[in-house]
């Protein structure tokens, strides 16, 4: 009960401290602003299971767990389940081209929204497109991807993620590409 | 506490197995509602496995097993029920990751190298918004009439959950 307690405490600081360094980065890489306040959180929850007492002062002996190291690694589990899931929330509601359709058709009342509007605001018909203007320059910097002569290519480290994604679409029998 | 665990681990292990038969065999249309289908009976298999099963599980050493039996019970619960949001979610990156499809179409291409105009044909915003605008049409989030899209009650309350998301985190929506 005392890794759940502190996971909780560690979970409620996580999701305020990158919620106001969110507000406060500037840069392109939101990644690290989330993987920096779960490392910060984990070392805050293991600093506190080690430093607190076994009953945190409050819970009653039936509630304690015979082996710290169980109580430890199961709140480290929780703590690990929500983060990812409050990582994956935050980039689908904030960054999902199909969220960003119903943000603008919510915003749009009864209007609705046509095919071509819904491609215009992630600029379809634009000489680049903002899947590509967001996504490109990351794969190069990242180095997924290189600039050869006009076109993008492969490299080395793209190939890898493409073929650990091609066998995870195959375990889910999704077509591997458009 | 670790008895709920290893209940829940095993059901785990038992759906995944169960699941990605369902999907080589059936390739359901709604994976989620599928994957939900699936995992729905480990909740009262794994209730009843908990009343049924010895306190040590058979194995477990005596320390491992002396918490409160309605804490491990519910603990256990909670562990599995966020493991399946959290294989959700992985079916959710797999599926429809933009980055990912990206990189398998260059990968698939000729000398793996594609021009810029070339890939946003394959895989630009016009091939993903045409696949995405149908999937919410299908899963009930959008309406569609015409060349025109409305929300439905249940995509407004989606869309309405994103904009306050998008208010309070401040991230760089494309």
């Amino acid at each position: 009960m005392r890794g759940l307690i502190l996971a909780g405490v560690a979970l409620a600081l996580l999701v305020v401290g990158s919620t106001v360094a969110l507000r406060l980065y500037r840069g392109n890489k939101e990644f690290k602003v989330f993987l920096g306040a779960f490392a910060g959180a984990v070392g805050l929850y293991a600093a506190a299971f080690w430093l607190l007492p076994a009953d945190l002062g409050i819970l009653p002996p039936t509630s304690r767990e015979g082996v710290p190291a169980v109580d430890f690694g199961n709140g480290l589990l929780v703590l690990t389940l929500i983060f990812h899931g409050y990582w994956c929330f935050c980039y689908f509601s904030c960054l999902s081209p199909s969220m960003s359709v119903m943000v603008a058709l919510r915003a749009r009342g009864r209007e609705g929204m046509s095919r071509a509007e819904a491609l215009a605001i992630h600029g379809g018909g634009q000489p680049v497109d903002l899947i590509f203007q967001r996504r490109l320059p990351k794969l190069i910097q990242g180095g997924y991807v290189g600039e050869d002569g006009g076109a993008y290519r492969l490299l080395a480290r793209g190939g890898r993620v493409a073929s650990f994604g091609s066998l995870l679409k195959r375990l889910i029998n999704t077509p591997v590409a458009g | 506490m670790l008895k709920g665990l290893v209940l829940s681990g095993m059901l785990i292990t038992a759906w995944l197995v169960v699941q990605g038969v369902v999907f080589q065999v059936a390739a359901p249309r709604k994976a989620f509602a599928s994957m939900l289908a699936c995992f729905s009976p480990t909740v009262p298999l794994y209730l009843l496995l908990y009343w049924l099963s010895p306190a040590d599980l058979g194995f477990l050493s005596p320390p491992l097993t002396g918490t409160d039996w309605r804490l491990g019970l519910a603990n256990g619960l909670m562990v599995h029920v966020l493991v399946f949001l959290t294989a959700g979610l992985f079916y959710s990156h797999a599926d429809r990751s933009i980055t990912v499809r990206l990189l398998i179409v260059l990968a698939q291409a000729p000398r793996q190298r594609l021009t810029l105009a070339e890939l946003q044909r394959r895989c630009g915003v016009e091939v993903l918004m045409q696949d995405r605008l149908d999937i919410m049409v299908q899963n009930g989030f959008l309406v569609a009439r015409g060349d025109r899209f409305w929300l439905t009650a249940k995509g407004w309350i989606g869309g309405s959950i994103g904009w306050a998301a998008r208010k309070m985190l401040r991230m760089k929506a494309i």
